[in-house]
């Protein structure tokens, strides 16, 4: 246990001497300071009665005709900007936690982790974790300092935005398997990184395999096209997953029919076969 | 139970590299023997590729042994807890640089399993030791070579281990830095702990190790006390320098009739005698014939003497003996 909280603990040191930490909470932290002082709203009776962006009233029929329903406003921006989050938040972790294996596999410095008393799955599994931790504790500073903000502006209360928290810690945690198998097979932080994102694009991509397959000529190439996009991470039915859960009753049909348990398991999965993977190739690995 | 357990047992130790599906398979080691006991200070020595590096890697579970057995304290190599008595300062290693020299052995010694309290009250008397106190708190990137390996012996150290495999530890330290890293290491050995050293220079393994296994073509070719390895190479034999003035053929002749075994080097004589009534027969031969002695002396062929008269079999045409 104590090698265990000594490896993940490095991994937070690794990352704040390097500047991703600091990098990575401050970019967060100036978004959440330009967005809470960026907006002024003028709360009438549970409506929004006017609203100001950077100093700039806001014009809108709806505001003349009698104000917005402001639960209505919370919900909206907050299923909107967990999507937004979805996206950066994916993109910001996985470049943050990149290097985690390539650099640990270095000549060097593998030798020194190694001849401790642990396991090389153990110092893996325990490198895979602190890059988890580091991305969950960025996504919760941010998501939960967006929340206070919104609560602080609009006093209403809304504790679903959360949920998206928790979606995109999965989606994070599949690439991030990925990323640590691509490290242990290739030992390069540059081809973990760009094999991973054009991932996340391909997973994209392949959400529309039944139009594509339709297209198609070749049964064998429609077959490879279903059996990819059941293989990858769901990322676009992820992306749907976030905005139906943040907007729950309020969200819209298409989107809400994307909430399935399919999507969540086929993700989950994904990234438990990449991290036996990597496990299995680490532990048999000559260094 | 422990004591009487080898600190490191190597059995018929075999390991092939291959690379990719197609690569031709390269052997590193062909089947290698020894044992280190507790308390000694053993040497590992062999020209580049002779498998030292590999030995050790196997030792420590960074590669995997393709036949036979390494065990340390009697547990498999394979096995993590294997490790937890061991020390290792590996050659060219990289302390992360954003850490000071006591958060280093903080953060490898926790990775040991040692608790915060024990560390807190060891590292300062470790970096008194290898002579770092006063840059403690200075980050591991501002430290030169010599300061480095300095603190990689004391990250070695941080566990109380009773094995030491230690890769070139002298590696850029000044002549002061080996001495004081060669007497910290007979105190380690003093203490009961077992010292593998791994290291291409001969001198310092010659004064530092008690015994030492010589790798060729991934086999030991040669092992055993440092003293009996530079000792005679002719068994039964003591050899001696002697200049004696002047040398002529009827003296060489003469000496030879004992049965001395006689060379002429370089204006001196080499001479190989049983015993020293043998040695005193010859002096007095000499003095016979009005030849004046002007030094005699003991020969004993260095450790690098030894090691290149190994590493020359490797030659082109030179006789290729396996083993021991």
């Amino acid at each position: 246990m104590r090698t265990l909280v000594a490896n993940v603990e490095e991994v937070f040191r690794e990352a704040a001497a390097r500047w991703v930490l600091v990098a990575y909470f401050a970019i967060s932290t100036i978004f959440i300071l330009v967005f809470s002082f960026a907006i002024n709203l003028d709360i009438v009776d549970g409506a929004l009665a006017g609203a100001k962006i950077f100093g700039q009233a806001v014009e809108s029929r709806d505001l003349r005709n009698g104000g917005i329903d402001i639960e209505q406003l919370v919900l909206g921006f907050e299923s909107g900007f967990s999507v937004f989050l979805y996206i950066v938040g994916t993109f910001l972790a996985l470049f943050a936690t990149a290097h985690l294996v390539p650099r640990l596999q270095e000549k060097g410095t593998i030798d020194l982790y190694l001849s401790r008393p642990v396991g090389r799955v153990q110092l893996l599994l325990s490198r895979y974790l602190g890059g988890l931790l580091l991305s969950a504790s960025n996504l919760f500073y941010l998501m939960g300092s967006i929340w206070l903000v919104v609560v602080w502006k609009t006093k209403v209360v809304h504790p679903q935005f959360f949920l998206a928290a928790l979606v995109i810690l999965l989606v994070i945690a599949s690439f991030l398997s990925f990323s640590f198998l691509v490290g242990t097979l290739t030992g390069s932080t540059g081809v973990a990184t760009m094999t991973t994102f054009s991932l996340f694009f391909l997973s994209l991509f392949v959400a529309a395999h039944d139009r594509m397959a339709a297209a198609l000529d070749s049964e064998l190439a429609a077959g490879l096209l279903h059996g990819l996009y059941w293989i990858l991470p769901k990322t676009q039915e992820m992306g749907k997953a976030v905005f139906a859960l943040v907007a729950g009753e309020e969200a819209p049909g298409r989107l809400a029919s994307a909430l399935t348990l399919s999507p969540f398991l086929t993700t989950a999965a994904f990234g438990v076969v990449c991290l036996a993977l990597a496990s299995w190739h680490f532990q048999r690995k000559d260094f | 139970m422990t004591a009487t357990l080898a600190a490191l047992e190597v059995r018929g130790l075999r390991k092939v590299y291959r690379s990719g599906l197609r690569g031709r398979p390269v052997t590193a080691l062909s089947g290698i023997d020894f044992t280190v006991q507790p308390g000694e200070l053993f040497g590992l020595l062999g020209p580049n590729g002779a498998g030292k590096t590999t030995t050790v890697k196997i030792l420590l579970g960074l590669t995997h042994a393709t036949e036979g057995s390494a065990r340390i304290f009697g547990l498999p190599v394979g096995d993590p807890e294997s490790r937890r008595r061991v020390g290792y300062l590996p050659e060219g290693h990289r302390f992360p640089g954003y850490l000071t020299a006591r958060a280093t052995l903080s953060v490898f010694g926790q990775m040991s399993g040692v608790s915060r309290a024990d560390l807190a009250r060891r590292i300062p008397a470790l970096l008194e030791r290898v002579k770092l106190s006063n840059w403690a708190d200075v980050k591991v990137k501002k430290f030169s070579k010599g300061m480095t390996q300095r603190l990689g012996l004391a990250a070695a150290l941080v566990h109380e281990p009773d094995v030491l495999l230690l890769d070139e530890p002298t590696d850029g330290v000044d002549p002061v830095g080996r001495r004081e890293i060669r007497d910290l290491l007979r105190e380690e050995a003093n203490k009961g702990r077992a010292v593998l050293l791994n290291s291409h220079l001969l001198s310092e393994i010659e004064l530092t190790c008690d015994r030492v296994a010589m790798l060729r073509q991934g086999k030991v070719a040669a092992e055993g006390r440092v003293a009996d390895l530079t000792a005679s190479q002719n068994p039964g034999f003591t050899h001696y320098k002697m200049i004696v003035s002047p040398v002529s053929d009827e003296l060489l002749t003469s000496f030879r009739d004992t049965g001395a075994l006689v060379e002429r080097v370089n204006g001196h004589l080499q001479l190989a005698t049983r015993d020293l009534e043998h040695l005193n027969t010859l002096v007095d031969r000499a003095r016979a014939q009005g030849a004046a002695l002007q030094e005699l002396s003991p020969m004993r062929s260095s450790l690098e003497d030894v090691f290149v008269d190994l590493v020359k079999m490797d030659a082109p045409g030179a006789s290729m003996e396996g083993g021991k």
